[in-house]
């Protein structure tokens, strides 16, 4: 047969591709669970993380999570624990960014008016601008926020901003837009959660 | 027929992808802020460009005329989500941190460069190592870039703090622009080493006349 006759080209063509896709399917396939595996742990992780809770090194992120939180994974939209003698809701954070959904974990007081800590899990923003939202600088500002309305993003000195009574949170500079996306995601989260306890759903 | 050495020579110096056949340059922008994901990437692009050089030249005679680059384009993008998968699964955080710009290689102009200038027409050991060197190439212009871009910009290396609280960091210098400056003034210098070189190198023969 011709290398340059239709028959050969289709044949080939056809052959080729089948033996490299089959090839990256088994090596999908083989990798899967390890994949999956590492998601699960990096969820709990986020939850303890948000939460306030320090893993220490020969702890299990998964075991510590049933733990807390008492099951083994995440089954409803807003969990309870009790940490010290604090009681917090923990839920997940999603909303539109720059580029594409953030998503994140928050936990709060059970009166919703005190953010405990928030972990951005996963975002597609400009890395080492809008990326930055996953640095520790600027998650450490949540931590123990008082919001008894609402948080706002403000243009700070970019280093974070230390007090908690303020409702403010410096904003990453060079990432106005990704920073708003923050705020905003946050805000609506905090509405819902209040929502949710009005009715006594939580 | 270039022996390994010369191929070396020029894939690193004296026609180097990226500032000589200025080649590359969408990722050279996109990851040189941060010193790490910069060996990250540099090591993927130049494993994908060995391994595709390779196949190619394996397969060339086999590949008919009219579908020889999208069966290029099939290889690269088959050794690119390889890259992927193997990231994914055994240095999640580092793809994480990657994120698109992994898929991204296969956009990249030097490896379907190489597979039409080199792979198309030479054997398959030698594509390999011309791969390589192509690879290595980009990488140390790239990571020459970010090491001013992170230290600049964030002011630290790899990760690791260098430079004291009280430096001020060059926020401009994590955004893309720098990367070109910094890209303008590197071609600038080494242009003009090529230049001086090749002129030594004619002087001689000028004072003979």
């Amino acid at each position: 047969m011709k290398k340059d006759s239709l028959m050969y080209t289709v044949i080939f063509s056809f052959t080729i591709t089948f033996i490299f896709v089959f090839i990256l399917a088994v090596a999908h396939n083989k990798t899967t669970e390890r994949v999956k595996k590492y998601q699960k742990i990096s969820e709990a992780k986020a939850y303890l993380s948000a939460s306030g809770i320090k893993l220490s090194p020969d702890e299990s992120p998964q075991m510590k999570f049933s733990e807390i939180f008492g099951s083994d994974s995440i089954d409803k939209e807003v969990l309870t624990a009790t940490i010290g003698n604090e009681n917090i809701f923990v839920s997940r954070l999603s909303g539109k960014g720059l580029w594409g959904t953030i998503y994140g974990v928050m936990a709060t007081n059970k009166d919703i008016d005190k953010i405990i800590g928030i972990e951005i899990t996963s975002h597609s923003e400009t890395p080492g601008l809008g990326g930055r939202i996953e640095e520790a600088w600027f998650l450490n500002q949540f931590k123990g926020e008082k919001v008894p309305d609402k948080i706002k993003i403000v243009m700070g000195v970019g280093r974070g901003d230390p007090i908690s009574d303020n409702s403010l949170v410096d904003g990453i500079t060079g990432a106005t837009r990704t920073s708003e996306s923050v705020e905003s995601i946050i805000n609506k989260k905090l509405m819902e959660l209040r929502e949710l306890k009005g009715r006594g759903e939580i | 027929m270039n022996t390994a050495k010369d191929l070396a020579k020029e894939n690193l110096w004296s026609n180097n992808p990226v500032f000589v056949q200025i080649l590359g340059i969408c990722s050279t922008l996109a990851v040189t802020n941060n010193l790490t994901n910069t060996f990250i990437m540099t090591i993927s692009v130049t494993f994908v460009t060995a391994f595709s050089n390779l196949s190619i030249s394996i397969l060339k005679n086999y590949i008919p005329r009219k579908v020889r680059m999208i069966v290029q384009t099939l290889i690269i993008a088959f050794f690119v989500i390889i890259v992927d998968i193997m990231l994914r699964a055994y240095l999640p955080s580092i793809s994480k941190s990657l994120g698109p710009y992994i898929g991204l290689i296969i956009t990249n102009c030097i490896i379907m460069g190489r597979a039409e200038a080199f792979a198309q027409s030479n054997p398959p050991i030698i594509s390999f190592w011309d791969g390589i060197t192509s690879g290595l190439g980009y990488m140390w212009v790239l990571m020459a870039i970010a090491f001013f871009r992170e230290i600049l910009g964030f002011g630290t290396l790899f990760g690791i703090k260098i430079l004291s609280s009280s430096f001020t960091p060059w926020t401009i210098m994590v955004m893309a622009p720098s990367a070109f400056f910094i890209l303008g003034i590197l071609i600038w210098i080494v242009k003009t080493n090529m230049m001086r070189q090749d002129e030594k190198k004619q002087a001689p023969i000028k004072k003979t006349n």
